[in-house]
């Protein structure tokens, strides 16, 4: 789940991490009073401060997707009906802005990209 | 929240070539603070002042709400302190000197000191002067961490060791943050590894102090800009000017900028030039920018 979390990005690593842990709530990787890692396991494991992963949880638990039951650990919550998949296609947008800003940088034009994206998907484009 | 370590306008002389001066750092409690610098800017110096070793000139130094270096006997008992050289009697073994460390600390964890020998595979029997590079390195984090004390200091604590060695420290270090909730003051200028742990950062060049700062703020702050049409003077920027130079061709130039916000391009719409692109940096390219810029006369902070 915390496959390529990157240190020398300008996001800030708490923010990665909760946005992993919300991705896998919104696929279902993660499903309803599953535990997420404890704090000190998952800081060993990445190898970054505790503190961040602390941060990360807290703003998890204020956006209503995890509960910190204290002394037992960190755990999914029961979410409303329709917020998985509003999580899954907020995700779809900042998938297709990253790109945006990719091509643009890189000087791809939009019919270009067009194109790209309809061979990827296997689109007949006649 | 309080300083674990605390230094005001300290000074500190060397011979004739090498001064600490007006150095101002304060070192969070609870926080993993990095301490950048390339060799020879003065971070050994400033721990050995902080570790009541050398005495300053000038200045004042506390520590856990502590004098230094006069209450030094008192604040050295909570304090775990990796040096850069291993200072270890080489005809001892692993055994023998965790025994000998223990005597000196009534706080010793001989659970956890057990636990560490099994977790980084030190063999009890093996004499010091025999250890690999490695395995001494394991073995100082070992005696810092079992002391239980409430601030780590560290010097280059993983420098020179390899991959594998400098996980398992860097994990121990980490588990024990997490457990005791203690500061660690590290320095290093492994810039990468710091950028993962720490939430704090100094960095220290020829004796004096270039910055100090929140880690997110320092790189969210430090940005390369592309500006097109900027006067040759600009007046009281609300932002810091790292360096600028023309850029290969094109026509427009290469700002790095520090306390950089977003909404800042528009400083530059009023002077009639435009930014074009805003790139991150990370640790690494913004503490050789800072370098760069204190060396070629800039303000510093």
């Amino acid at each position: 789940m915390f496959h390529g979390i990157d240190p020398r990005s300008p996001i800030p690593l708490y923010v990665q991490i909760a946005e992993r842990v919300r991705l896998a709530i919104a696929t279902g990787a993660l499903g309803s009073a599953a535990p997420l890692p404890s704090v000190r396991q998952l800081a060993a494991e990445l190898r970054i401060n505790p503190a961040t992963v602390i941060q990360a949880y807290r703003d998890l638990e204020a956006q209503g997707f995890v509960e910190i039951r204290h002394g037992a650990g960190t755990f999914v919550r029961e979410l409303a009906p329709g917020r998985r998949a509003r999580e899954r296609s907020q995700h779809a947008v900042a998938l297709v802005r990253k790109m945006l800003a990719e091509a643009r940088r890189s000087g791809v034009s939009l019919a270009e990209l067009q194109r790209a994206l309809d061979t990827e998907l296997g689109a007949k484009t006649t | 929240m309080s300083d674990t370590i605390q230094i005001e306008r300290l000074h500190y002389r060397a011979g004739k070539n090498f001064e600490i001066k007006e150095l101002d750092l304060h070192v969070p409690s609870g926080s993993i603070y990095g301490f950048l610098g390339p060799n020879g800017s003065g971070k050994t110096t400033t721990i050995r002042l902080v570790l009541g070793l050398l005495r300053p000139l000038s200045g004042r130094i506390t520590v856990l709400g502590l004098p230094m270096p006069e209450q030094h006997a008192r604040v050295l008992g909570r304090v775990g302190y990796v040096p850069e050289q291993p200072h270890l009697d080489s005809t001892l073994t692993v055994r023998e000197l965790i025994d000998f460390q223990a005597a000196f600390y009534p706080t010793w964890d001989r659970v956890r000191a057990e636990e560490l020998v099994q977790r980084f595979e030190l063999d009890g029997g093996s004499l010091f002067g025999r250890l690999s590079k490695g395995q001494k390195a394991k073995l100082m984090i070992l005696l810092a961490l079992a002391q239980r004390g409430d601030l780590l200091v560290l010097d280059e604590p993983t420098d020179g060791l390899d991959p594998v060695v400098r996980r398992d420290i860097l994990s121990a270090l980490l588990t024990y943050v997490s457990e005791r909730g203690a500061t660690i003051f590290i320095s290093s200028h492994l810039v990468h590894e710091l950028e993962r742990v720490c939430d704090w950062v100094a960095v220290m060049d020829n004796g004096r102090l270039i910055t100090e700062a929140p880690m997110e703020k320092l790189k969210q702050g430090t940005k390369r800009l592309v500006v097109f049409g900027a006067p040759a003077e600009i007046v009281n920027p609300p932002f810091r000017v790292l360096t600028r130079e023309s850029a290969n061709g094109g026509g427009g130039e290469n700002w790095v900028v520090g306390n950089w916000e977003p909404a800042m391009t528009s400083y530059f719409e009023g002077v009639g030039a435009s930014v074009r692109d805003v790139i991150d940096l990370d640790l690494e390219d913004g503490f050789v920018e800072l370098l760069r810029s204190f060396r070629k006369g800039g303000t510093g902070r």
